[in-house]
This record gives C-alpha cells, sequence and structure tokens, in this order.
C-alpha cells in the first residue's frame, strides 16, 4: 500500500462537520410481513438537538436500531458523520430505553461507563488508565462521581438514565442517539441531562432523541423528525411539528383519510 | 496428576480413591459454578436443564455406534448430543416458538430417547454396559485419575475462554442492545455462552447426572448472587461454593455408599436456602426486618402525630406502649410527654421540608446528583441546600 493511498482512506473516515450527523435515505425495516419503517428519508444536520417524534408503534426505535445496524435493514442506507456501514459505529453512541435491562445485573454504575470505552480500546485488551480517566470524566460530567461503586440497580431511575448517558459520552462519539431519554426520571435530571444536551450540541456533537411530549421538543429542541412507519416530515421543530402534521401523524386525521 | 493425589492423600489422611472423587468433584463445582452463572444471569436456566437431560442419549450412542467404554469417549457423545439440543432450542426460539415450549420438548424428547437407549443396552445383554446408568444420577465411585484431569484441561479451556472474553460477555449479558451498538457480535458471544455452558454440563454429567446437573449450574450462582455485587465477584465465588458444594456432597455420597448426583444437590440446596435466608443485604430475613422497621416507624409517627386516635389493631396497642416506655407518650397512653413534643414537632419539619423537596427540589444547586433521605433530608443533601430549600419554601409560599 503506498503513503497516498493510505491518507486518502485516513481522510475518508474523519467525519466532518461538512457532513449531517445523520442522513438516511430510503430505510425499510420489518419485523414481520408489515413494515416498521417504510421508505423513510430524514437528514439530521451536526450540532442540532433533534428529536423524532411520533405515535406508539411509529418505528421510532427501530429506527435507531437500524442506524446503529442493531436490527438489519431491508433497505436503504443509513450514513452517519457522512460514513455508511460498520465504521460508522465509532462516531455514534447509543442510550437504549432503560426498560430493556436487567437492573439486578451483578454490576456497579462504574463499570456501566467503563463498558463505553471497550469498543475504543478493544474487546480483548485491559482497559488503559486514559480509558479509565474517560470514564470518571464522564461520571463526574452527570453528577454521578460518588456513585461509582453502587451497584446498578440501587440507583433511582434519573440517576440510571445519568449513568446510561455517562455510557454514551465516555465513547467521545460526535453523535448521541437516545431512545427515550426523558422518560420515567424526575423532574430534575430531565432539567439537567437537557441541559447537557444542550452543551454537547453547542460544542458541534448532535444528540438525536426519540421523545414523546411533543410540547418539550416544540420549546427546547432545534430539529424534529415526525415518524409513523414513513417520515411524516423532518426539519426545524416549527416548520415538521405543525398542528396537522402532528394530527396526521397521530391518527386523528384518519376519519377523513379513510371514509367509512 | 498421580503425584498430586498422592500428597494431597497423605495431606489430607483420605485414602486414594477419595482423594480422586474429591478432585473430580472440585473440577465438577468450580467450572459449573462459574460456567453456570452465564445461564442465570441470561435468566436461561432452564436451558441448562434441557442440555443436561439430553447428554443421556448422546453417552448411550456413543457406547453402541463407537464401542465407547471410557469416560472421556462418553462424554464426547454427551457433549455433541448437548450441542445438538442447544441448536434445536434456539433453532425452535428463532422459527417463533416460545422458549420455555422450546426447552420442553427438547428436554423431554432427548431424554426419553436416553431412556429407551439405556433399556435396550441393558437388556442386550453387553457385558461392558455395567455403569451407564451411572450417567442418570451421576456416580463418583469409579472415577479414574486420568478422567479427571481430561475434565480438569477441558474446564481451564473453557474458564480461560471467560476470562479473555469477559468485557464481551458482560457487555452482552448486561445490555445486549447497547453491546450491538458498540459493534460487538452480539449473537456470536451468545452462541459462545450457550457452548460454554454445554461444557459444563459434560464435565459434570459423570458425577451428578443428566437428571440433576441444572442444580449445579445454578445452585453456585444463587448462593454468590446472594452476597456480591459484581460480575467478576460473582464468578470467582460462585466457582468457589461449587467447589465446597461438590467435594461436601462427594465425599459424603462415597463414604455412605449414596448415589453422587442427589447428595451433592442436596447439599447445594441447602447451601442456597441458608444464603437465600440469611445473606446481609438481600436475604430474606434481612429484607424482612427493613420492611418491618419501616412500617414501624412510618406506625411511630402516625401515632404520635394524631395520640388520641383509637387503636385500629394489635400492632397499635403495642407500639402505643412502645413509645410509652421510650418515654414519648405519657402513662395514660394518648398525651404526648415533652420528648413527646418535640419528636412530633420534628416529624412536622422533616414533613414540610419532604414536601418542598417534591415541589422544589429540582431547582436546588447541588454538586452532584444526589437525593435525599426522607428521613434524614438535612443529612443528605448538605446544610446549604437546606437552606437553599427552606428559602424556596417560603418564598412560594409567600407568592401563593
Amino acid at each position: 500500500m503506498t503513503p497516498a493511498v493510505h491518507v486518502i482512506e485516513n481522510v475518508a473516515t474523519i467525519p466532518s462537520a461538512l457532513h449531517p450527523a445523520m442522513d438516511i435515505r430510503g430505510l425499510t425495516v420489518s419485523y414481520r410481513a408489515a413494515p416498521v419503517l417504510w421508505e423513510v428519508a430524514a437528514t439530521f444536520p451536526a450540532g442540532q438537538l433533534s428529536a423524532i417524534v411520533g405515535p406508539n408503534g411509529a418505528g421510532k426505535s427501530t429506527l435507531l436500531k437500524a442506524a446503529l445496524r442493531v436490527v438489519p435493514a431491508d433497505a436503504g442506507r443509513v450514513r452517519i458523520a457522512g460514513i455508511e456501514g460498520a465504521a460508522a459505529l465509532d462516531h455514534v453512541a447509543y442510550v437504549p430505553q432503560t426498560a430493556s435491562v436487567d437492573w439486578d445485573f451483578p454490576i456497579t454504575a462504574g463499570e456501566v461507563v467503563a463498558m463505553g470505552r471497550y469498543r475504543a480500546a478493544g474487546w480483548f485488551r485491559r482497559l488503559s488508565r486514559a480509558d479509565r480517566t474517560i470514564a470518571a470524566q464522564c461520571l463526574e460530567r452527570v453528577g454521578m462521581a460518588g456513585y461509582a461503586r453502587r451497584q446498578i440497580g440501587q440507583l433511582s431511575g434519573g440517576q440510571r438514565q445519568r449513568i446510561f448517558v455517562a455510557r454514551a459520552l465516555a465513547q467521545q462519539a460526535r453523535v448521541l442517539l437516545m431512545d427515550e431519554p426523558f422518560s420515567g426520571i424526575d423532574t430534575r435530571t430531565q432539567v439537567d441531562l437537557l441541559a447537557l444536551f444542550r452543551e454537547l450540541c453547542a460544542a458541534g456533537d448532535t444528540v438525536i432523541a426519540v421523545h414523546h411530549d411533543i410540547g418539550q421538543v416544540r420549546e427546547c429542541f432545534d430539529w424534529a423528525l415526525l415518524l409513523n412507519v414513513r417520515s411524516l416530515g423532518c426539519g426545524p421543530v416549527a416548520s415538521v411539528l405543525t398542528p396537522a402534521a402532528v394530527t396526521e401523524a397521530y391518527g386523528g386525521g384518519r376519519g377523513l383519510a379513510w371514509p367509512a | 496428576m498421580a503425584g498430586l493425589t498422592d500428597s494431597l492423600g497423605a495431606l489430607l489422611g483420605l485414602p486414594y480413591t477419595d482423594v480422586v472423587v474429591l478432585l473430580g468433584a472440585v473440577v465438577l463445582g468450580v467450572t459449573s459454578g462459574v460456567l453456570g452463572a452465564f445461564a442465570v444471569l441470561r435468566r436461561r436456566s432452564l436451558v441448562g436443564d434441557a442440555i443436561s437431560h439430553s447428554t443421556l442419549p448422546g453417552v448411550c450412542l456413543a457406547f453402541l455406534l463407537a464401542g465407547a467404554k471410557d469416560v472421556p469417549g462418553l462424554l464426547v457423545g454427551a457433549a455433541i448430543a448437548g450441542l445438538a439440543a442447544a441448536v434445536l432450542m434456539v433453532g425452535a426460539e428463532r422459527l417463533g416458538l416460545p422458549a420455555d415450549t422450546a426447552i420442553g420438548v427438547v428436554l423431554s424428547g432427548f431424554f426419553c430417547l436416553g431412556i429407551v437407549l439405556l433399556t435396550y443396552i441393558a437388556g442386550s445383554g453387553n457385558a461392558d454396559q455395567a455403569g451407564l446408568g451411572n450417567y442418570l444420577f451421576g456416580q463418583a465411585a469409579g472415577l479414574l485419575i486420568s478422567d479427571v484431569a481430561v475434565m480438569a484441561g477441558i474446564g481451564a479451556v473453557a474458564l480461560a475462554t471467560v476470562v479473555v472474553g469477559r468485557r464481551a460477555l458482560t457487555a452482552t449479558l448486561f445490555d445486549p442492545a447497547h453491546a450491538a451498538a458498540l459493534g460487538l457480535r452480539v449473537r456470536l458471544v451468545e452462541i459462545g455462552m450457550t457452548v460454554l455452558l454445554v461444557v459444563a454440563v459434560v464435565i459434570g454429567v459423570r458425577l451428578v447426572g443428566a437428571i440433576l446437573m441444572v442444580a449445579m449450574l445454578v445452585v453456585p450462582t444463587v448462593v454468590a448472587r446472594q452476597f456480591v455485587n459484581r460480575l467478576h465477584q460473582v464468578l470467582v465465588l460462585a466457582g468457589a461454593a461449587g467447589a465446597v458444594v461438590g467435594a461436601v456432597g462427594a465425599l459424603a455420597a462415597t463414604r455412605a455408599q449414596l448415589p453422587t448426583g442427589p447428595v451433592v444437590v442436596l447439599v447445594g440446596v441447602t447451601l442456597a436456602l441458608v444464603a437465600v435466608a440469611f445473606a446481609p443485604g438481600r436475604g430474606a430475613i434481612w429484607q424482612a426486618q427493613a420492611l418491618a422497621r419501616r412500617r414501624r416507624r412510618s406506625r411511630d409517627e402516625a401515632l404520635l402525630s394524631d395520640p388520641h386516635a383509637p387503636d385500629r389493631s394489635l400492632m397499635d396497642r403495642y407500639r402505643r406502649t412502645t413509645l410509652r416506655r421510650r418515654g414519648l407518650l405519657a402513662d395514660d397512653g394518648s398525651t404526648l410527654t415533652p420528648r413527646g413534643r418535640q419528636q412530633v414537632e420534628d416529624l412536622s419539619e422533616r414533613r414540610s421540608l419532604w414536601s418542598a423537596w417534591l415541589a422544589h427540589g429540582w431547582r436546588l444547586d447541588l454538586p452532584d446528583a444526589r437525593e435525599p433521605d426522607p428521613h434524614d433530608l438535612a443529612g443528605s443533601l448538605g446544610p446549604q441546600a437546606l437552606d437553599q430549600l427552606r428559602r424556596l419554601a417560603a418564598t412560594a409560599g409567600g407568592t401563593r
């Protein structure tokens, strides 16, 4: 391999502010016969606090999982920071729904956050001092430095969510995908997390969160994707979450669209 | 290995055969304890049960087809049958069959085949067949030191795999979706865990038997989880618990001329019961006491804040007596003493602070994500935050 080729390869894997944080084209996913997501197209610009909004069963969680290659897509492509495929996972961190985790599992809060370093450190290598420092800083950043040695289940719902966010921060990715980060947590944690997300976006990172509270999205978010199996609009919050569009997404328009 | 056996025998004052049994039981206990944890923590204990039942036809077929009579040869058959059962269960689940149904069908199907083959072999008049029945309930007697060496070798490889792959295993066990988003091949790790489970079963099935092997997979983790909160500690403690259970049970069984499996499992279940009942923190007794303390406290607070209310239960009368003895209620049982009044004042102060926290807590400047203890708001929040909370409550009350 010549040095010149090497340089070009490197350029191709560096995320750039020129690329959108996440770009989705024609994404179709189906678990059974009917698609959960159908030809979804969406673009999330870098540095914007973005929300994915839609009714239950709209495919919001599936969209995140497909983007992260946790579930396979039937068709379409997802680019994260301009990169497609498995290499994109270097630039994206994931906060799954807290309901999907076994909280009685024997693991401490500090160990959970350290998991965020596993990919960068290598699965079969011991975490370096630098990795441990990063994990400790992320714990500190969510206000949980004093809780590193607690078993994860001994924490409150809000504290658990902070730990999950810290684990995502520890990945040091430019794009953070979060599945309902505000559900089931206390007001204080909501306020703190929202401020943290704002800080991250101001620094050029991108937070894309599934969120069920349309009021809060209108108030606090920059960008939104309105989803119900298909995309019903993706853009600045004010232009996407119009009353008419929300009504259509949530099925209020059914009676008109499907005459009896 | 022989040298080790001799010196261990001299050290413990045991005959050679007992030392072999002891070594075998320790190998069994450590491997099944550590590897079984990956079934228990994934909530797949019954998969371990199905795999162990499924080894029986494998043992019989190895004897019939390959003419294997030695333990390692028969264990190869057990391993193949166990893997086949695991593949069938995973396949059935992928096809949409509920997991418990798949387990039930595979377990009973394989085990019945094993029983039929065992009966056929017994009736065939083959002189070598004596001892195959041991794979039902397990038998430590007759184990050779070379068999133990084979078991230990396989076990060591499996344990080394756990040590090397511990991060991938932990990530997959705790949060598979996140592990997959880190780029881990979660499905591959899960297959690896199932293979480790088969290894544990195969190592243990000669001593404990196909029917009871599941206990040795489950019991050590149940015991260990009662005492420690981190995965590597659970694994180490489960290995130790398995070794103790295996050693005590196997020696007792050979001494008393009882089948090894049931005695080992009885020892293990006893240990598990003790751990579940008495472990500090997680134990049933500890938890019941904590609950009773909380209830007593609420009762006492209710009684003190309304001492003239009639007793509604025997518990109330008992608590009233206790409060009188502690000098909080006067001898008539319904008037507050000065100390009792002080207590009530503290209580109402705590209550107003708690409701202030619920209303305004999120606006406090706290140094971290701490959350208050309702019974000790001042201690858990710190004096500064407490002052701020009082001010917030006062302003909010004034503007209302």
